[in-house]
């Protein structure tokens, strides 16, 4: 199932946080960073084209 | 000229209340109200007048919205009826102040009785259900109010499911409606939160949000309730009821989605940091490794100057055991065997000798 952007928004949090962390490791960074970059375009982009769908009730609630 | 029909009285009393009926259907009138009183706890009677005229009224208390008291002006929904006893009356369906002086101390009676029976108690408020993808609307559709509250919805954030109740939102079947989008979203939707929105108006055309079965329906209702009506200064008893409460529409979207330009920024702003840190640690590590190599580097060095000074000594030392050097002292070497007539070879700083002994002499 495809992830939503709440959830990629998740996955770039937690790929930040772990720059902060203890398990930071340099020789692993370099490839996380470029990951994370890709990932946060992709959630820039995600954003840009979500549409909200609008619709009004067909009951008529003046009966 | 001879009558063509003869009515019983009750007749036309019927016959009065039909032509009254047709005439008059859902007639509104405004006046004050007078003689004011509730009978048997569920019959209310008071008289509607103005400068010249005064009309009885009676109404079910159940459909009396708003606290009433003498002296207060009121808009009624009544029909007019011709009563058995020959008097003239309305027969009221809906009423509700009007003026501001009316507004206001409607408004502070029925807030005193709510809050008395703790319907606005902090501790009954929901907070927004958090990552919201369904939103209930209950407002007119063609009010400015509605467009504005999904022109910064859309604005905002997007992938919602927004669902719109059509209702009036002033006038006096307003509360009525808004009451049945209400239970429409608590009975067959699935609608994370509701918000209820009107924008500005004068305090007459905000008067539904003070109808006291309104207040009541949305502190009851199961789905938490933002409202955004009217502007920031406008404060009604629907506020006090809702779990939430935004001072406009376009506030009751802002606080109801998050937004989408922010959290790009914020994105942009974690890259940059997380790419700082990353530099940094780099420069941190070749940081260590210099330092390691300048102590290493201060180390060979001091093991270099002393090993230097150690070959210096020994060689100073075998300087001075150098027999060159010592004959440059003056000292000369001999060699031959010593005894009175042999001959020796004398060596000097400059000379090498030979010289035959002519005595031998201990010391």
């Amino acid at each position: 199932m495809a992830k939503n952007v709440s959830d990629k928004i998740s996955e770039l949090k937690t790929g930040v946080d772990w720059f902060y962390s203890d398990d930071f490791k340099l020789e692993e960074a370099g490839e996380k960073y470029k990951d994370l970059t890709k990932l946060a375009k992709e959630i820039e982009k995600d954003l840009e084209e979500m549409k909200n769908e609008i619709n009004v009730i067909a009951e008529d609630f003046s009966k | 000229m001879e009558p063509t029909q003869v009515y019983s009285v009750s007749d036309f009393q019927a016959v009065c209340n039909q032509i009254l009926d047709n005439a008059f259907t859902g007639v509104v009138i405004e006046g004050e109200v007078a003689s004011f009183k509730i009978n048997q706890g569920k019959f209310v009677f008071f008289d509607l007048k103005d400068d010249q005229s005064s009309i009885g009224c009676f109404m079910m208390k159940f459909a009396l919205r708003f606290p009433l008291e003498d002296g207060m002006k009121v808009r009624v929904r009544a029909t007019p009826k011709l009563t058995n006893w020959g008097k003239f009356s309305l027969t009221v369906q809906a009423i509700m102040p009007v003026g501001e002086g009316s507004l206001k101390k409607s408004f502070e009676l029925l807030k005193k009785k709510l809050t008395d029976e703790g319907l606005f108690a902090p501790e009954k408020k929901r907070p927004l259900p958090e990552n919201i993808t369904k939103i209930g609307v209950i407002s007119s559709t063609q009010a400015a109010g509605y467009a504005d509250f999904c022109k910064i919805l859309n604005e905002r954030w997007g992938g919602l499911e927004v669902q719109a109740a059509h209702c009036q939102v002033q006038g006096m079947v307003a509360a009525d409606q808004i009451i049945k989008a209400l239970a429409y979203f608590n009975e067959r939707s699935e609608v994370q939160v509701i918000a209820v929105i009107r924008g500005g108006g004068s305090a007459d055309d905000l008067v539904v949000f003070n109808d006291e079965a309104l207040v009541r329906a949305i502190a009851a209702s199961k789905i938490p309730v933002i409202t955004g009506i009217g502007h920031e200064i406008d404060e009604s008893l629907c506020d006090l009821a809702a779990d939430v409460v935004a001072s406009t529409p376009s506030n009751a979207a802002q606080m109801l989605t998050r937004d989408r330009r922010e959290i790009i920024d914020s994105i942009h702003g974690d890259i940059k940091r997380i790419n700082n840190l990353f530099n940094t640690k780099v420069d941190d590590v070749i940081a260590a490794n210099r330092d390691e190599m300048l102590r290493l580097g201060k180390d060979i060095v001091v093991r270099i100057t002393t090993i230097d000074n150690e070959v210096k000594a020994q060689c100073k030392i075998l300087e001075q055991l150098n027999p060159e050097k010592v004959l440059e002292r003056g000292y000369a070497l001999m060699k031959g065997e010593v005894g009175v007539g042999n001959v020796v070879e004398i060596t000097t700083h400059k000379q090498d000798i030979k010289a035959k002994i002519t005595e031998v002499k201990e010391r």
